[in-house]
C-alpha cells in the first residue's frame, strides 16, 4: 500500500553496514526448507484489514484489499495487487502491484540485503512477529539459511510494491518501502510492518482471509504454460 | 623464424615475472638462445610445401619435392584442377569454371547456395560486358531472379547487379565497379576457397599467419624488453638494439 | 581483356530428355552432364527437370549397369564408366537437399542399383555412386537401413572401413539416418563401430562431421553406449601430442593470450579418453565441424549425467554456440537448434548463457530482419527455452523491444516459424508482472494469435493455443479486448475439436480466462460453452481434458456466490457429470473435482446439500464414497482438496451444518478425518483440526 511522501523523513537510518545480500543461487545444496503449501495462499486468494498510517499529527489507519496473482514456489517468488480504499488525497482506491521473496532459505534468507534495509532493521522488525522468536539465535548466525522451516505453520516473507496500477506517479505517493510479513498457515492471516526509512517506523498492516460471502472457503486457479 | 618465436615466448613468460624495467639483450644472448632451440628442416620444408601448394604454384611443388623430398600431402592433380577453375573465373569462362566444379566434386555448389550465387552473378555482369543485353535479361530472369527468391539475403546484392541492365554506359555508372576486375577475383578466390575447404585444406596457407605472428610476439616483447628484432621480414635481418 | 565464349549450347529440358534416348553414347553422356550443370545448386531448374520426368529417365540409363554381372562391368569401357558417373551425380544433385528429389529418386528404384554400384571394381563409380546414396541419406525420407541384421552389418562396417571418403562418410550417414533404438545403439557398439567412428574423427572435413553427426545418433539417450565409448583408449590424443602441427601451431595464440593452465584444464580431466578427441574438435578450424562437435558434447551430456558437467565445459559450449550462431550460412542456421538443446529445461544452463548476453545475441539477430525461415525458427525456439524459467531473460527480452518482430513472425509464410513465434511468446508471457500490467493485451498481438486458431498446421494452432493460455490470464479488465476479436467464439469451437491435444489446451486457454472473470465474461464463455458442452468434456475419454474442464469449472464457481448457479443450469447436468465422474478418476483429476465441488460447497444450505447428494450418491448403496478414497489417497494435494470440501460442508452457523456432519457420520468420513490429525502434510493437518473445531461446537455427541 502507497503511503504518504512526508515532508521532513522521520528518521534518517545510519544503520551501519549492510548485510549480504539475500537472494541465494537456486542450487543451495542444504535445500530441505521449502516452506508448507498453504491453499490459503495460493492464486485467486483475497484478504482484506488495515495499515496504520498514525503519525504524530494524528491516528490514522488506512483500508486495504490485497489479493495473490502469481506464485513461484521454487523461486521463492509471489506477487499480487494491493488496493488502498481510504487514501485522503485520491479520489479513486489506490491499488499497486508488489512482488514478495518468500524466505525459504534456498532462494532467501531473513536478511534483506537491499532496499536499504540493514541486518539490524531486519532482526527489528522480524522480531515483532512472535513466531519468529524461536529463529532468532540461529538468523544472527546464517539469516536462516539453516533452519527448517517446512513444518512451520509460518511464511514469512518481504513485499516490495513495484508500480502503481490505476494512478501516475504524480499522485504524492511512495511506494518507496516494502513490508516485512508473516503470514499465518492456520487461519490465513497477515501481519507486516512497513519499512521505510522516510517514512514513519512500523506501519502496521493487519488482513485476514475473506470468503467474499461465501459461507467457506472458494479457490480458483489459473496455470501457465 | 620459429626457433625466433619460441624465445620471445619464453622470454615473455620469464619478464612477466619481473618488475617493469625493461631488459636488455644483447645479441650475443640472443643468438646463443636462437641457436638453443633446434627446428627440423622436414619442418620448415613442410611449411613452404603447404605455401606452394596452397597458392597453387604446382611447377614449383613439383621441384620442390625432387629437390628436397618434402611429399606434398595432397595429390598434386587436384591443385592443377582447382588452377584450371580459379584461371577459368579471371578469364570471365564462367560456365567453364562450373563445369569443372561439378566435375571435381558436384557437392561444392549444391550445398554453398551463396558461391552458386555470386557465380552466377559473374556469368551476368561477362554478358554485359560483352553487350550480350537482351541475354543478360533473360538470364536474370532466369537464374538470378529465383535465387533472390530462394534465399532474401542475395536480394541486396541482386538488386544491385541487375541494376547495371538499367544503364546505356555500364563502366561510368554507380554500380560499375561491379565490372571491375577485381569483382572476378574475389569470385575466383570465393572458389578457390570453396574447394580447398571441399579437400580439407585451409584456404590459407601457414606461412602469412605464423609471420603476423612473429610481428604480435615483438609488439609484445617491445613492451619489456630491448632486443636484436627482425625489422625487414623480408631479409629478417636481426637488427642490433639501439642501448 | 579475355572475354567469355559460350562454346556449349544451352539445351532446352525437353531437348535434353530426348538427347537422353540417344543410342550414341557420346550424345548420352553430353545430355547427362548438361542436365548435371543445369540443376546442381539450383532449385528450380530440379524441379522443372523432375516434372518433366528427368528422375525416371535416368535412373534408366543406371539400371542396366547395376544389374549386370560384376564381371563383365570389369571390362567396360571409359565411356561406360563416365555414364555410369554422371548418371549417378545427376540422381544425386536431385536427392541434395531437396525432399521432392530423394522421393522421385527412391520411386523410380535407384536406390538398390546404387548400393550395388558399390561393389564396382572401378573406384570412380563407387566414389559417384557412395555420394549419391549419402545425398540420399541426408534426408528423412531415406529407408531406414536394419543393421541390427547380420549381413547388414557386416556390410555397414564394410562401408566405414573403406578407403573412399565417400564411403566411410555413406556408412556415417547410415548410421546417422537409422539408428533410433537403444537396441540398434547397443548393436553398434557391440560390433565394435566406434572405435572406427572415433578414428575417422581425423579424417577429412566431410568425414569429421559425418561421423560426429553419427556419433550422437548413436548416443543419444544412451549412458551405457556413452561410458563405453568414454572409456575407450584414443590413441591420438598420444600420437598427436607428439607431433607439432598444425593445431598446436593454430592454438599457440590463444594458449598465449590466457594462461596456459586453463587451457590444459580445458582438456585435462578427459584427456586420453574418446571423450577428449571431440572436445579437441570444438577448437577445429571449420565452423561446421565446431557445431557438430558441440552437439555430440550435448548429446552426451544430456543422456548422461557422469560427464561434462564441469562448468568451464558448459560455459564453453554457451560460448561456441553463440559464436557460431554469426555464421551467416547453414552453421549459423543450425546453431540456435543445438543451443535450444543444450539449455532446454536446465536454468543453470540457462542462467549461463544469459550472463553471456545470450539474450541480447538472439535478439540483435531478431532485428537485422530478412533471416532464413530455419535461422529465424531456431532463434524464436531458442529465445523461447532462455526465458522459460529465468524471469531475468524474460525482462532484458522485453527491454530489446523485439516483441514487434516476433508479432510478425506470427504471420510468417512457414509453419514452423509461427509455432516458434507462439512458443517464444509462450515463454516470454510467463513474465507475471507484465502480465499483471496488461503488457501483452496488445491488438496486434492478440488478433496475431487469434488468426492462428484457425492456422491449417495443428502444431501452429496448440502452440498458439499456449500463448493465449497465458496472455488471458490478464488481471486487469482488458480481457475484453480478447473477447472484441472474437477470441472465445474461437475457443470454445476448438474444444469440439476431433484432436485432444486441441481440445485440452482451448480448455485450459478458457480455464484461465475464467480465472476471477467478471460476471460478464463468465456469462459470456458459458452461452458459448453451453451445460451440457461441459458436461460431456468433463466426461471427455482423455483424463487431461476432464482435468482442465473441472478446472474450467472450479474458476466459474467462483466469486460472486450466484455464479454458483451455473452448475445447476440443464437441470444439473455439469453437477451430476462431476459427480458421476469422480468415481473412477486419476490424483489429477480428482483435485480439480474436489476444488470444483469445495467452491459449489461454499454457498448457501441448497448449494451445500446438492454436493452432499453427489458425495454421498455411492454409499447409498453401500459402496464407499470416493471423498473417503481421496483423503486416503498418497497425494498430499488430492487430501486437502478433499478435506477442503469438509471444511466448507461443516462450515459453522448454516443451519443444516449438524445435519450434514452426522450424514457424513454415518458414512465413515469423519473417522476417516479424525485420522488424520497429524497428516504428514502440514496444509492437512491444519483443515483436518478446522474440521475438528468445527464439529467440536456441536458438542461431544459425535465423537
Amino acid at each position: 500500500m502507497p503511503v504518504r511522501v512526508e515532508e521532513t523523513s522521520s528518521s534518517s537510518s545510519t544503520s551501519s553496514s549492510s548485510s549480504a545480500p539475500s537472494q541465494l543461487s537456486g542450487e543451495n545444496s542444504s535445500g530441505h526448507t521449502s516452506p508448507p503449501v498453504c491453499t490459503l495462499l495460493t492464486v485467486g486468494q483475497a484478504f482484506s484489514g488495515t495499515q496504520n498510517v498514525s503519525s504524530l499529527q494524528k491516528d490514522e489507519a488506512w483500508r486495504v484489499n490485497v489479493r495473490i496473482q502469481g506464485c513461484d514456489l521454487d523461486h521463492g517468488y509471489l506477487c499480487g495487487t494491493m488496493e488502498a480504499l481510504n487514501v485522503p488525497m485520491a479520489d479513486t482506491p489506490v491499488v499497486t502491484f508488489w512482488e514478495g521473496e518468500i524466505v525459504d532459505g534456498k532462494n532467501y534468507t531473513f536478511f534483506t540485503g537491499k532496499w536499504e534495509a540493514s541486518s539490524e532493521d531486519d532482526t527489528r522488525h522480524w522480531t515483532q512477529f512472535p513466531s519468529f522468536q524461536p529463529f532468532l539465535e540461529q538468523v544472527k548466525v546464517d539469516g536462516g539459511k539453516s533452519l527448517d522451516l517446512i513444518n512451520y505453520p509460518y511464511i514469512f516473507m518481504r513485499w516490495k510494491e513495484q508500480y502503481f496500477v490505476n494512478v501516475g506517479t504524480d499522485c504524492g505517493l511512495t511506494i518507496a518501502g516494502f513490508y516485512y510479513v508473516c503470514f499465518s498457515c492456520t487461519d490465513g492471516s497477515i501481519n507486516g510492518f512497513y519499512y521505510d526509512p522516510n517514512s514513519s517506523p512500523f506501519q502496521k498492516l493487519e488482513l485476514k482471509s475473506t470468503n467474499e460471502g461465501r459461507s467457506g472457503f472458494s479457490f480458483s486457479s489459473y496455470e501457465l504454460q | 623464424m620459429m626457433s625466433l618465436f619460441w624465445i620471445v615466448i619464453r622470454q615473455l613468460a620469464e619478464i612477466e615475472a619481473m618488475a617493469a624495467s625493461k631488459k636488455v639483450i644483447t645479441r650475443e644472448e640472443w643468438e646463443k638462445k636462437l641457436n638453443d632451440v633446434k627446428i627440423r628442416k622436414e619442418d620448415m620444408n613442410k611449411l613452404v610445401m603447404n605455401f606452394l601448394v596452397t597458392e597453387g604454384y604446382v611447377d614449383a611443388a613439383e621441384k620442390f619435392q625432387m629437390e628436397s623430398g618434402t611429399e606434398p600431402d595432397i595429390d598434386l592433380a587436384t591443385i592443377t584442377d582447382r588452377m584450371a577453375v580459379k584461371k577459368a573465373v579471371q578469364c570471365g569462362n564462367v560456365e567453364d569454371a562450373i563445369e569443372k566444379v561439378n566435375d571435381l566434386n558436384p557437392e561444392i555448389l549444391d550445398t554453398n547456395p551463396q558461391l552458386f550465387f555470386h557465380l552466377q552473378q559473374q556469368r551476368f555482369i561477362e554478358l554485359i560486358r560483352n553487350g550480350k543485353v537482351e541475354e543478360a535479361l533473360e538470364f536474370a530472369q532466369e537464374e538470378l531472379a529465383p535465387r533472390g527468391e530462394e534465399n532474401q539475403s542475395f536480394l541486396e546484392e541482386l538488386e544491385r547487379t541487375v541494376a547495371l541492365l538499367a544503364f546505356e554506359d555500364v563502366s561510368n555508372c554507380p554500380v560499375g565497379g561491379l565490372l571491375d576486375i577485381s569483382q572476378r577475383l574475389k569470385t575466383a578466390s570465393e572458389v578457390n576457397a570453396a574447394i580447398l575447404t571441399s579437400q580439407s585444406r585451409e584456404k590459407d596457407p601457414k606461412l602469412p599467419s605464423l609471420l603476423k605472428m612473429l610481428l604480435w610476439a615483438q609488439n609484445q616483447l617491445d613492451e619489456k624488453a630491448v632486443y636484436p628484432r627482425i625489422n625487414d621480414l623480408s631479409t629478417a635481418m636481426l637488427e642490433d638494439p639501439a642501448v | 581483356m579475355p572475354t567469355a565464349n559460350t562454346t556449349i549450347p544451352i539445351h532446352g529440358p525437353v531437348d535434353l530428355l530426348t538427347r537422353l534416348d540417344s543410342p550414341d553414347p557420346e550424345t548420352k553422356l553430353k545430355a547427362l552432364r548438361e542436365i548435371k550443370n543445369q540443376i546442381i545448386g539450383n532449385r528450380t531448374k530440379k524441379l522443372s527437370f523432375l516434372k518433366l520426368g528427368a528422375v525416371p529417365a535416368v535412373a534408366s540409363i543406371l539400371s542396366p549397369y547395376a544389374t549386370e554381372a560384376d564381371s563383365q562391368l570389369a571390362d567396360s569401357d571409359v565411356s561406360t564408366s563416365n555414364i555410369i558417373v554422371q548418371s549417378a551425380a545427376v540422381l544425386g544433385s536431385f536427392a541434395c537437399g531437396f525432399d521432392a528429389g530423394v522421393r522421385a529418386v527412391l520411386d523410380a528404384g535407384s536406390f538398390p542399383h546404387l548400393i550395388r554400384l558399390l561393389f564396382n571394381p572401378d573406384e570412380k563409380v563407387v566414389d559417384a555412386s557412395a555420394r549419391s546414396l549419402r545425398m540420399i541419406y541426408q534426408s528423412k525420407l531415406a529407408p531406414k537401413y536394419e543393421f541390427v541384421q547380420e549381413k547388414n552389418m557386416e556390410f555397414l562396417i564394410s562401408l566405414i572401413n573403406s578407403e573412399c571418403e565417400n564411403v566411410t562418410g555413406l556408412g556415417a550417414s547410415i548410421i546417422t539416418h537409422s539408428c533410433e533404438t537403444s537396441a540398434e545403439q547397443r548393436a553398434l557398439c557391440d560390433a565394435g563401430v566406434l572405435k572406427k567412428l572415433i578414428s575417422l574423427l581425423e579424417g577429412s572435413l566431410s568425414q569429421k562431421n559425418a561421423t560426429l553427426e553419427s556419433l550422437a545418433a548413436v548416443f543419444k539417450n544412451n549412458p551405457e553406449v556413452i561410458s563405453k565409448f568414454v572409456g575407450l583408449e584414443n590413441e591420438r590424443a598420444v600420437e598427436g601430442s607428439l607431433s607439432p602441427r598444425d593445431s598446436s601451431l593454430e592454438s599457440l595464440g590463444t594458449v598465449l593470450k590466457n594462461n596456459p593452465e586453463s587451457v590444459s584444464k580445458f582438456v585435462g580431466p578427459e584427456s586420453g579418453s574418446a571423450l577428449s578427441s571431440i572436445i579437441e574438435l570444438t577448437k577445429d578450424r571449420y565452423a561446421r565441424t565446431r557445431l557438430l562437435a558441440c552437439m555430440c558434447l550435448i548429446v552426451i551430456r544430456n543422456a548422461s549425467p557422469n560427464y561434462l558437467q564441469d562448468v568451464g565445459i558448459k560455459a564453453k559450449l554457451v560460448y561456441l554456440l553463440l559464436e557460431l550462431l554469426d555464421d551467416p550460412g547453414q552453421v549459423g542456421d543450425e546453431a540456435p537448434f543445438v543451443f535450444s538443446s543444450l539449455v532446454a529445461g536446465k536454468e543453470d544452463l540457462q542462467k549461463l548463457a544469459f550472463e553471456d548476453n545470450a539474450v541480447n545475441k538472439f535478439c540483435n539477430q531478431l532485428q537485422k530482419g530478412q533471416l532464413h525461415p530455419k535461422r529465424l525458427q531456431g532463434i524464436l525456439l531458442a529465445l523461447a527455452d532462455l526465458c522459460s524459467k529465468l524471469e531475468g531473460c524474460r525482462l532484458t527480452f522485453l527491454s530489446l523491444k523485439v516483441l514487434n518482430q516476433v508479432i510478425d513472425a506470427l504471420t510468417h509464410d512457414c509453419a514452423d516459424v509461427r509455432t516458434s513465434a507462439c512458443i517464444c511468446l509462450r515463454s516470454v508471457t510467463r513474465s507475471i508482472k507484465n502480465l499483471c500490467a496488461g503488457y501483452f493485451m496488445n491488438e496486434m498481438l492478440v488478433i496475431s494469435l487469434i488468426r492462428l486458431l484457425d492456422d491449417p498446421s495443428v502444431s501452429a494452432q496448440v502452440a498458439a493455443l499456449g500463448a493465449i493460455s497465458n496472455i488471458v490470464v490478464d488481471f486487469t479488465t482488458r480481457k475484453s479486448t480478447f473477447i472484441q476479436c472474437g477470441g472465445i467464439k474461437q475457443l470454445v469451437q476448438l474444444t469440439k475439436s476431433m484432436d485432444s491435444t486441441v481440445r485440452f489446451n482451448a480448455l485450459w486457454a478458457l480455464k484461465n480466462m475464467m480465472f476471477l472473470a467478471d460476471d460478464r465474461c463468465k456469462e459470456g464463455i458459458f452461452l458459448e460453452l453451453t451445460g451440457s458442452l461441459l458436461a460431456s468434456l468433463i466426461c471427455d475419454p482423455e483424463p487431461c481434458v476432464q482435468e482442465q474442464a473441472l478446472a474450467l469449472v472450479r474458476n466459474l464457481v467462483d466469486g460472486c456466490i450466484k455464479s454458483i448457479e451455473y452448475v445447476f443450469a440443464e437441470d444439473g447436468i455439469l453437477l451430476d457429470a462431476v459427480g458421476r465422474q469422480l468415481h473412477n478418476v486419476s490424483d489429477e483429476v480428482g483435485i480439480q473435482g474436489m476444488y470444483l465441488l469445495g467452491n459449489v460447497a461454499s454457498g448457501n444450505e441448497f448449494h451445500k446439500e446438492a454436493v452432499m447428494q453427489q458425495l454421498l450418491a455411492q454409499a447409498d448403496n453401500g459402496a464407499q464414497s470416493f471423498v473417503i478414497k481421496f483423503l486416503q489417497s498418497s497425494d498430499s494435494r488430492l487430501r486437502t482438496a478433499a478435506v477442503w470440501v469438509i471444511v466448507n460442508l461443516t462450515f459453522p452457523s448454516c443451519p443444516g451444518a449438524f445435519g450434514r456432519l452426522v450424514q457424513l457420520k454415518n458414512a465413515g468420513i469423519i473417522s476417516q478425518i479424525r485420522n488424520m490429525v497429524n497428516d504428514s502434510c502440514l496444509d492437512v493437518k491444519l483443515r483436518v483440526r478446522t474440521v475438528i473445531t468445527q464439529s467440536m461446537t456441536f458438542g461431544d455427541g459425535l465423537a
